[in-house]
């Protein structure tokens, strides 16, 4: 298992678009991953999840990615989320 | 007569078609094959996406990019793979695919709901959505079709989703009344995006209203009007057609400059109460935004707004307004505006108590958060910083200090921003009206707030019923103050605009022409009509009804005059 922090800095926060973002790009990956915010863990492939967990912009969240591919799937959301989630 | 939440201006008169929703009850049974029973879940599912996809693209067509964006995402909820999961995980354990989808549902509309977050919890509506389309995919029925209607109808749903407003029949679709949703529901931005009146949030329409009533819906007023006499229908679409004529009339000034009738050009520009409304000031041609009023930021929050999330607020609209002016006006708490995280202490008179400025200077690392986020967000377009509620000339000096302080922060950061940034005050009490002179010398603008200054100058509050005749800017005392502190700050060279209601009062225009007032900030949807009423008005004109106003006495006898020389 690996993990990184990181800090949300897209606009709105995890809203529709950027949760279906992260959660489609992690979705390419075999391994398992998990976004733990404010105490709360949620499945990090999945958009409803996310959004539900309601994290706002400027939390730190962690990432954990576990399985064959943890590094490749932890590289890509780290840079994905340090890039705004395409907003 | 009903009353509901005003979500879309226009007035619709027609026929009620009440769109009950199809009877998706199903009784639950444990499939013989777990296996057989998720694929027919998928192909469901499939279906569902399929169509969605096609809604979605006919969305972006007919009603636009922001829509369509809605039904894609219903695609990204539905095809969640933990949805799925959670819904196989159900049909292993003996459940029918409805009575999955159904459970899951509920779980993630629970989940939504009691999140902290507005925008999280609107996001039920997906949800009901999702549930309402997979549920007749699986029992083969359809949902809600406005694809075909007669001509003038009154559309009664209990909540226009997405999925209705992708078909709907829009050329014949009068008005939208609903049961549920607020102005900044899904129903009430398509609603608006379409420009088809539309009342939300009326109690047991769906009920109340049959098919074929005949009905008057007022989408500006909120007011929904069932079997009306003859009388009313008269009224109704005199009314309607007049709305409709005037608003056709005033398209001819779209993308024209604000010019008086010899040639003055003024700043007419808008007022906004958060980013979104930003658009609705595009879209309605505003030249700029003269008052965002930044309270919604606080009144929305469980804990102070952070710099970043300030930040971020601002540079949006910057940014929306292209290179506009954008005034904010620093936070303006107290009063009626109450705020419980601040720990204000409940006062015997609040409107001349600790708030707005007063509350911001005595809290001075609370206001340099914003005044930080400001001077940031003013690398991205031209942001001015507005003090509220100014009273004397140590409030202005004490802001522009603790601004200079920020700026140096900045310096050393090596963040951007705009060093020549505008400080102005609203001029909204009788102290500031006074030392107009004063406070010109110091600021790089006005913008006066009528709202205010009527109240305080007639010291009489317009919520009070029984005074409320006093409260109105005919008055001598207020027109006198109202030139004073146009007069003078013209006078110093520096802009003075107005942000309360009465700049888009047609009959004060030729006066605030005369007295020298060179921005007008107005509602986004008055826009249009008030550069009308600035293009019929010189300034010898004006003048003239001005000097006649100035030798009234009386409030009554300023109104008539004015009425009678409107155009």
């Amino acid at each position: 298992m690996v993990s990184s922090k990181v800090t949300l800095t897209n606009g709105q926060g995890l809203h529709m678009r950027p949760a279906g973002t992260f959660a489609s790009a992690m979705g390419k990956f075999a391994s398992n991953v998990t976004v733990v915010a404010n105490g709360k863990e949620v499945n990090g492939k999945s958009p409803m999840a996310l959004m539900a967990a309601g994290i706002p912009v400027g939390t730190e969240i962690e990432i954990k990615c576990d399985g064959a591919d943890e590094q490749e799937a932890l590289d890509a959301a780290v840079a994905l989320v340090e890039s705004g989630l395409g907003e | 007569m009903y009353q509901g939440v005003n979500a879309s201006d226009g007035i619709g008169i027609g026929t009620a078609i009440v769109a009950v929703e199809p009877d998706l009850s199903y009784t639950p049974t444990t499939p013989e094959s777990p296996e057989e029973e998720k694929q027919r879940y998928k192909a469901a599912l499939d279906r569902f996406i399929e169509k969605t996809q096609g809604q979605a693209d006919r969305m972006r067509e007919t009603v636009g990019e922001a829509e369509a964006e809605i039904m894609a995402g219903h695609i990204i909820l539905a095809t969640d793979p933990f949805m799925l999961d959670e819904i196989n995980n159900r049909i292993d354990g003996g459940m029918c695919a409805e009575q999955a989808l159904n459970e899951v549902c509920d779980m993630f509309y629970a989940m939504f709901d009691s999140s902290e977050e507005q925008l999280i919890r609107e996001r039920c509506a997906d949800i009901q959505d999702i549930r309402t389309g997979e549920l007749a995919e699986l029992l083969g029925k359809e949902v809600v079709d406005l694809s075909h209607l007669p001509i003038n109808s009154i559309v009664v749903v209990h909540d226009l989703t997405p999925s209705m407003t992708a078909t709907i029949d829009k050329e014949n679709v009068a008005a939208v009344v609903t049961e549920t949703g607020g102005r900044t529901s899904h129903s009430a931005i398509i609603a608006r995006a379409l420009e088809i009146p539309a009342v939300l949030s009326v109690e047991g329409c769906c009920t109340n209203i049959h098919n074929g009533d005949m009905c008057i819906v007022n989408g500006s007023t909120g007011e929904v009007h069932v079997q009306p006499s003859p009388e009313e229908l008269e009224a109704a679409k005199a009314a309607a057609h007049k709305a409709i004529a005037e608003k056709r009339a005033l398209e001819i000034f779209r993308g024209k400059e604000t010019v008086t009738a010899d040639g003055e050009r003024v700043l007419l520009v808008a007022n906004i109460g958060n980013p979104d409304d930003a658009t609705a000031a595009v879209e309605h041609d505003a030249e700029g935004i003269g008052l965002f009023r930044s309270e919604f930021l606080f009144m929305d929050a469980k804990e102070l707004p952070s710099e970043e999330e300030q930040f971020t607020a601002y540079q949006k609209v910057a940014l929306r307004m292209k290179g506009q002016p954008v005034i904010i006006r620093t936070l303006d708490v107290g009063g009626d505006k109450e705020i419980p995280y601040m720990n204000m202490q409940p006062e015997e008179n609040p409107f001349m108590g600790y708030r707005a400025v007063r509350y911001c200077l005595n809290n001075p690392e609370q206001y340099k958060v914003q005044l930080r986020a400001l001077l940031r967000a003013s690398a991205f377009g031209d942001i001015k910083i507005m003090l509220p509620l100014v009273t004397c000339i140590d409030e202005v000096r004490q802001a522009k200090a603790l601004i200079d302080v920020c700026k140096r922060e900045l310096d050393a950061e090596g963040v951007a921003y705009n060093k020549d940034i505008e400080v102005g005050t609203m001029v909204e009490t009788p102290a500031a009206s006074l030392i107009a002179d004063d406070l010109a010398a110091e600021c790089d603008f006005f913008s006066i707030g009528t709202n205010d200054l009527i109240g305080y100058t007639m010291c009489a509050d317009r919520g009070n019923d029984r005074v409320r005749y006093l409260y109105t800017v005919y008055q001598p005392a207020v027109l006198r103050s109202l030139k004073r502190i146009i007069e003078e700050g013209r006078k110093a060279g520096i802009m003075v605009g107005m942000c309360g209601e009465a700049a888009a009062d047609p009959l004060l225009i030729p006066v605030l022409l005369s007295f020298g007032m060179n921005e007008f900030s107005v509602s986004a949807p008055a826009i249009l009509r008030t550069r009308k009423v600035i293009s019929q008005w010189s300034k010898e004109a004006a003048d003239a009804i001005t000097e006649e106003a100035l030798k009234l006495k009386t409030a009554a006898e300023v109104q008539a005059l004015l009425s009678a020389a409107a155009k």
